[in-house]
């Protein structure tokens, strides 16, 4: 499409970048269908498309946007679903970034979603703070049903709405840590075949450790020696996603640092990752350290080592396998089949251990949950959680897998069907314990 | 009434007929062949304006699948035609001289267009509505204009073709029309299901069209429902054989036809030949979602046990004979169809009769205003066949 | 592009026509601030765009109803908008009308199997109906390539087709019944689940008619089974004639496949590049035929298909062995258009319709036109049916080329005129080729047709500005001029 930048405002690189991306829309429509805020809102405003002429806008005429603009972009999933379905080639993950990272700038937001914003902020990539707040937030827990349920805004966006919402996210058992989480080496049980550092992550080790056990068991059973590597941490993407591009950048060098120093020092064949919405972070560092003289080199590197969980099984094959008569509905997570492209792959390993996978109807739509999202706009992500569900649910399945823990935990609290980890179902068909799901 | 005739040689003379007409206040009885059939309102017009006078094929090129002919060509000539390049005109319009006490084998192509009329691949092919391209003729103001064009897809202006389908000469006088063809069938094909029930013999019809078999006829006639199938000869013989499976539960003698058998069974289905009629019975059609069919014959049956009936278009029409009444049993008829929708049209009654009842279904208050709007746009004095759909 | 003069009366009036939809449409569906109606300025014809006077998206027919007779009573104009994927600016909005917005409506109401129909609502899009009866081994036929999103309201308006019109009809041939709210905010129902009307045949008339004569706020389709097998052919050909005759053998020995492309030699380098098809990079034409039914008549038809191409000079004759083949060799053509768009900045996509013996000699004359106006032109099309689809390459933040490919545009338009085909195949008029109406219709045509609009929309306030080139009076249209016994009866033949 027609952009009207200026030569001085495409000295940016950013802005460079974003110019590129819009010349490459055709303003064709496609995304908007397999968008899911415009399948629940049927708003121009709450589709790609349309989020693409909002930012292009802002951008182009510099200027801070409108609480409206900043309302529809808010409510992007980041799901990438819209990058799947473009036939253009529209990098709208770079330009709703640019985006986001614009509104963070010009544009002040109430205080209260201001406070929200900053809570979420400080406690997301921070483990210990995160489990500290479930604990606390469990006391809190029971005055949920006092706050609203609803609210005037079709997303939920209001203080006491989400207020609730951050209460109900609350589990009602905090586990205890794991000691796989720390740094450490978990030698492979074979002659070695491969040597790879485990993304720790940082929700995911406080809300489901047994992710990353299984994921120990089942690299080490499969030969490939696991390191946790000391320094490493949250990705950065729960950050990037409220447009704290600065706090995002920060995690990743901290990331790069410390597996620079694996690379360099034992070697390492790939980085692991259980969560996909890390993995799409991960695999995009490269990006996001672009204009850093400095970085750029090292972030490509480490970006190119980064891999999915299943990635990794699948280059060394399944071996060992207890066949488990279930029926699989297989979630693809928005982060895996639209971030990371990756869809087939999993569901193949599963069939590979014995399980019968089924894929569920409307499958490229997000679950809802989307990292803050769920908190941020509880109501469409309500929606779209309970969309999911019944869709699994017409596929009658003995069990959910999916590979990302965010998903898992939005869709077990809507359903009955127990729900697990790719990695524990595929840790379970060769030789592990049963997933605590099934139990 | 009608005093006399008036028969132009040329889409000019046709134009300055019309503009005459409009000039002197005088209305016209548009008629294709003139085969004077009674059907419609009666009218009570001051001219009769002929069309054989247009008579022949313009162009046919029978890779485009187009024949362009003149408005008065009659459609005996235009399927021999088609016939020599191995064609059809795939919406197989009836013949329906006999059933309304005419010789069989008149009438012209345009007339059959006009009445929107479609045999038994209705179902699979459309009706005339889906094959006329384009034309040329005389609006009510004496104006020629055209519409549509040669070739297959066109959405350049309002589609007049599928208004002037099955407006019965009520909204131009057409001089030349553009009409599609398509490759006739190497071999025709039926299997015949014997001693089904309506309802039975509807759901298996619904089964079989719900199939990927391509059925292009399904009608049921009493203790008889059959199922044509169509194409080149290896896939006839498989699609037959997979339908026989498919339909095998039924418990159902079955028969085949061949094509000879077939061609000829289907052609007496297209003209209502199976339809009981005594001389003075009214005929109705009635066009119905398919598994609607028999619940509106029962309800008809209950109250009026003599009448006969039987279905095309897998039971989406319904072919029906009611001894004769002053009314047709137009309440009856109606009343029957009910709120699934649908409508009926009296085909055949006397003069008496039609001059009585509506012979089109009524319609609810807004669209029948619209219908008079669009009529006045097309021919605001109300020249052409006045009342024929009123 | 010129659009109607904007009628100042009514932009003074704006605050209390949006107050006035305020009390229709609660929420979110009333749109009058500029940041949020810039979204809704064009369609995917996004050389033309205008800024509406207000967006509303209502979620009832009830609120569809009272908008349109608010509107009607206080002369206010309405586009009516589906997806806005129109290519033809069908859905662009005008500056003193409302524009409205069918996306909230966007539910299957009813699928009914054995009536083989599906009734829903008209922002459904066109796949979403196939998807809702696929695993009951149904579909939609009518497959336009922007099928992910265009919805099946719009593709009423437009009457849009695909690939596999050839074979199963356009959208006017699938359709079973509409509901419609009049301008006048009536609500009325053609058709249903029975085949035919009982009066004039207005839904053929809605079908096409590009949001002129009402808003469309149901649709029921007819459904299809899916036929067993699909296998595709490819066919390359050392020349485009070849290719063309090719195409008119097939047709001629009486076969009519599922669905007949060709690409010119551009296209199909671009499309290898882009998806990697496997397509013949020394083909002027490709060919690719699609046979589809049980798999014997399909083997039996495959072989009959690649006879006739060798029988033409076909140097490649490639039949699909299984569905992923099958897939992979449409690939390249579903993504012509996007593998164009990676070697220009844009393209502007046209639409003529031409008889198919013409079409050799049409696509040389382009060629022709392509030197006069220094711009390039891609071709992929559905030959089948001649219907063209001609991609100009231009970049549209060079105003000179912006122009020159309109000239072109419209040059080539008028060529299908010329060879006896028409402006238009399936992207509609719009207001691309408003202007070119003169080209194929005369004005007495052209009158008659809007003879017709005034009978649903006196006022012409659905879509202004949109497929007529110049608007007349509804007054002085219907105006009829009778010369009492002035004339004397003309010559012709009297019994
Ligand atoms: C009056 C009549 C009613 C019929 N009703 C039915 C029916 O309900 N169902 C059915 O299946 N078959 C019906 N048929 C049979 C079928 O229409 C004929 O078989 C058909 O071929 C008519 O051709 P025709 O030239 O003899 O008819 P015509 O009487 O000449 O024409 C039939 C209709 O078309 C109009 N018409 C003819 N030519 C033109 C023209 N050039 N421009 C504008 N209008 C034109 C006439 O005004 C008339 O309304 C009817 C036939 C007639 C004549
Ligand atoms: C990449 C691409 C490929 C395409 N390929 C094809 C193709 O292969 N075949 C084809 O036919 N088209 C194609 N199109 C064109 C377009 O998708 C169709 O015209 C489609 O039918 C438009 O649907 P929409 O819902 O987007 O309608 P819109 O663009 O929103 O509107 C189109 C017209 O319909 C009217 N309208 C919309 N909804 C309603 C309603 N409910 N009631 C009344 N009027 C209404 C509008 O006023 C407007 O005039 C393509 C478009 C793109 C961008
Ligand atoms: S990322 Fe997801 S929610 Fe955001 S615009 Fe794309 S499809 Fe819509
Ligand atoms: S699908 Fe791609 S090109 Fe089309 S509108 Fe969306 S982002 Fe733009």
């Amino acid at each position: 499409m027609q952009t009207h930048f200026t030569l001085a405002q495409l000295a940016d690189p950013e802005t460079a970048r974003s110019n590129d991306i819009l010349r490459k829309c055709v303003h064709c429509g496609f995304c908007t269908a397999t968008c899911p805020t415009f399948v629940l809102l049927g708003d121009e405003r709450d589709s790609p498309r349309g989020r693409i002429y909002l930012i292009k806008s802002m951008i182009e005429d510099d200027r801070a946007p409108t609480a409206k603009e900043v309302r529809h972009v808010d409510r992007c999933l980041s799901c990438l679903s819209c990058m799947t379905t473009c036939p253009s080639g529209v990098n709208y993950m770079h330009l709703v970034d640019h985006g986001r990272h614009h509104i963070e700038e010009t544009f002040t937001r109430t205080l209260p979603d201001r406070f929200m914003r900053g809570v979420l902020a400080y406690l997301m990539p921070r483990p210990a703070a995160f489990r500290w707040a479930m604990v606390l937030g469990r006391l809190a827990k029971p005055l949920a049903p006092l706050l609203p349920a609803t609210s005037s805004d079709p997303g939920g966006a209001t203080f006491l709405r989400r207020l609730r919402a951050m209460l109900e996210a609350v589990p009602d058992k905090v586990p205890t840590p794991s000691p796989v989480d720390r740094p450490q080496v978990f030698p492979a049980l074979g002659v070695q075949r491969k040597r790879v550092a485990l993304m720790p992550g940082c929700g995911q080790q406080v809300l489901a450790p047994e992710v990353n056990e299984a994921t120990v068991r089942l690299l080490t059973r499969l030969d490939i020696e696991v390191v946790n590597v000391a320094g490493s941490g949250c990705c950065g993407s729960s950050v990037l996603h409220v447009g704290r591009n600065d706090q995002a950048i920060e995690l990743a060098k901290r990331n790069i640092t410390a597996w620079l120093r694996e690379i360099d020092g034992a070697g390492l064949d790939a980085i692991v990752i259980n969560a996909s919405g890390c993995g799409t972070t991960v695999k995009d560092y490269g990006h996001m350290l672009a204009d850093d003289p400095v970085w750029a080199e090292k972030a490509k590197q480490v970006a190119s080592l980064a891999k999915d969980v299943t990635e990794i099984v699948a280059e060394v094959g399944l071996s060992g396998i207890v066949p488990r008569p279930l029926t699989v509905a297989y979630h693809s997570a928005c982060s895996m089949q639209h971030g990371q492209k990756l869809d087939a792959l999993p569901k193949k390993l599963l069939r590979e251990a014995g399980f019968m996978v089924k894929d569920v109807p409307e499958g490229h739509l997000c679950c809802g949950w989307a990292g803050t999202y769920q908190v941020l706009q509880p109501d469409l992500s309500r929606r779209l959680r309970d969309r999911k569900v019944a869709n699994i649910e017409s596929v009658r399945p003995d069990v959910i897998a999916a590979g990302n823990f965010g998903c898992i935990g939005n869709i077990a609290s809507g359903t009955g069907i127990p729900i697990a980890h790719t990695v524990e179902l595929l840790d379970w068909a060769t030789g592990g314990p049963k997933p605590a799901a099934l139990i | 009434m009608t005093t006399s005739t008036i028969k132009p040689r040329s889409p000019e003379e046709l134009r300055q007929a019309v503009e005459w007409a409009l000039n002197d206040g005088t209305t016209l009885d548009v008629r294709g062949q003139g085969s004077k059939i009674a059907f419609g309102k009666p009218m009570a017009c001051d001219q009769v304006l002929d069309l054989s006078g247009l008579s022949g094929v313009v162009d046919y090129a029978p890779e485009e699948l187009v024949v362009t002919l003149r408005a008065g060509t009659p459609i005996s000539e235009v399927e021999a035609l088609l016939a020599q390049r191995n064609q059809m005109l795939a919406f197989e319009p009836p013949d329906l001289g006999p059933l309304l006490g005419q010789e069989a084998g008149q009438g012209t192509l345009v007339g059959a267009v006009m009445g929107n009329l479609a045999g038994p691949r209705r179902l699979s092919a459309g009706a005339a509505r889906d094959h006329l391209l384009g034309f040329s003729g005389v609006n009510g103001r004496g104006e020629s204009f055209k519409s549509g064009g040669k070739v297959m897809k066109n959405v350049t202006g309002y589609d007049l073709s599928k208004l002037l389908a099955g407006s019965w000469g009520t909204l131009a006088v057409l001089d030349q029309v553009s009409v599609k063809v398509l490759p006739a069938p190497d071999q025709t094909r039926t299997l015949l299901l014997l001693g089904l029930d309506d309802a039975a013999a509807v759901r298996a019809m619904c089964a079989a069209l719900g199939s990927p078999h391509d059925i292009s006829g399904a009608a049921h006639l009493p203790g008889k429902t059959a199922l044509r199938i169509e194409g080149v000869a290896p896939s006839v013989e498989a699609r037959l054989k997979a339908l026989r499976e498919l339909l095998i539960d039924l418990d159902a003698g079955m028969e085949e036809l061949g094509t000879l058998e077939s061609r000829a069974f289907w052609r007496e289905v297209r003209d209502v030949a199976p339809l009981k009629v005594a001389s003075g019975s009214v005929v109705w059609k009635i066009s119905c979602p398919p598994t609607e069919g028999p619940a509106i014959v029962a309800r008809i049956k209950a109250l009026r046990p003599s009448a006969e009936a039987f279905y095309d278009w897998s039971g989406g029409l319904i072919w029906l004979a009611l001894p004769p009444s002053a009314d047709a049993d137009h309440t009856i008829v109606r009343g029957a169809i009910g709120a699934k929708g649908g409508h009926a049209t009296l085909i055949r009654a006397s003069e008496a009769v039609r001059a009585a009842v509506p012979v089109f279904q009524p319609q609810p208050a807004a669209l029948a205003a619209l219908a008079v709007r669009v009529k006045e746009s097309f021919d605001p004095k109300r020249l052409f066949n006045p009342g024929r759909m009123g | 592009m010129q659009m109607p003069p904007l009628d100042p009366a009514i932009l003074a009036r704006r605050s209390e026509i949006v107050a006035a939809l305020r009390a229709i449409v609660p929420g979110e569906g009333v749109i009058d601030d500029l940041e949020g109606m810039r979204p809704y300025e064009c369609d995917a014809l996004s050389a033309y765009r205008q800024m509406p006077l207000v967006v509303v998206l209502p979620e009832t027919v009830a609120q569809v109803s009272t908008i349109l007779s608010y509107c009607q009573d206080n002369k206010v104009k309405v586009v009516p908008r589906g997806a806005g994927t129109s290519l033809s600016g069908g859905s662009m909005p005008v500056g003193d009308a409302i524009l409205l917005g069918l996306g909230k409506f966007n539910r299957v109401l009813e699928i009914d199997y054995a009536n083989r129909c599906a009734r829903v609502q008209p922002g459904v899009t066109n796949l979403g109906i196939s998807k809702a009866v696929e695993h009951e081994g149904f579909y939609y036929a009518p497959d336009p390539s922007s099928q992910i999103a265009c919805s099946i309201g719009g593709n009423v308006a437009e009457n849009s087709g695909g690939v596999h019109c050839l074979k199963y009809g356009l959208t006017t041939n699938n359709l079973l019944g509409i509901e419609l709210v009049l301008m006048t905010g009536e609500v009325v129902r053609l058709g249903g689940k029975h085949l035919d009307s009982e009066g004039y045949d207005l839904l053929g008339v809605m079908t096409g008619s590009e949001g002129l004569l009402g808003v469309v706020t149901e649709v029921t389709v007819r459904l299809l089974r899916k036929p067993t097998t699909a296998r595709a052919v490819l066919l390359g050909f050392p020349t485009e004639a070849g290719a063309a005759d090719c195409v008119a053998a097939v047709i001629a020995s009486g076969i009519i496949p599922g669905g007949m492309e060709m690409m010119d030699k551009e296209a199909v380098k671009c499309a290898e590049a882009y998806v990697g098809a496997g397509y013949p990079l020394d083909a002027e034409g490709l060919l690719i035929v699609e046979l589809d039914g049980p798999p014997v008549e399909v083997d039996y038809l495959v072989e009959r298909v690649a006879e006739i191409a060798r029988g033409r000079g076909a140097t490649t004759v490639r039949v699909s062995n299984d569905e992923q083949e099958r897939v992979l060799f449409w690939a390249g053509r579903k993504a012509a258009f996007p593998a164009v768009g990676q070697i220009t900045p844009d393209y502007m996509c046209l639409d003529g319709s031409v008889p198919r013996g013409r079409l050799v000699e049409v696509l040389a004359e382009m060629r022709e036109m392509s030197k006069k106006h220094r711009l390039r032109v891609v071709n992929v099309f559905h030959a089948g049916d001649g219907n063209l689809h001609p991609l100009i390459l231009f970049d549209a933040n060079d105003a000179d080329e912006l122009h020159r490919a309109e000239e072109f545009g419209a040059d080539i338009l008028r060529l299908c005129v010329r060879v006896g085909g028409v402006l238009t195949g399936e992207h509609g008029v719009g207001i691309e080729k408003r202007d070119l109406m003169g080209v194929q219709f005369t004005e007495i045509d052209l009158d008659q047709q809007m003879r017709l609009k005034c009978a649903f929309d006196p006022d012409h306030l659905l879509n202004p500005g949109k497929v007529f080139p110049q608007l007349r009076r509804c007054a002085e249209l219907g105006r009829v001029v009778v010369h009492h016994n002035k004339m004397p009866f003309p010559d012709i033949p009297r019994f």
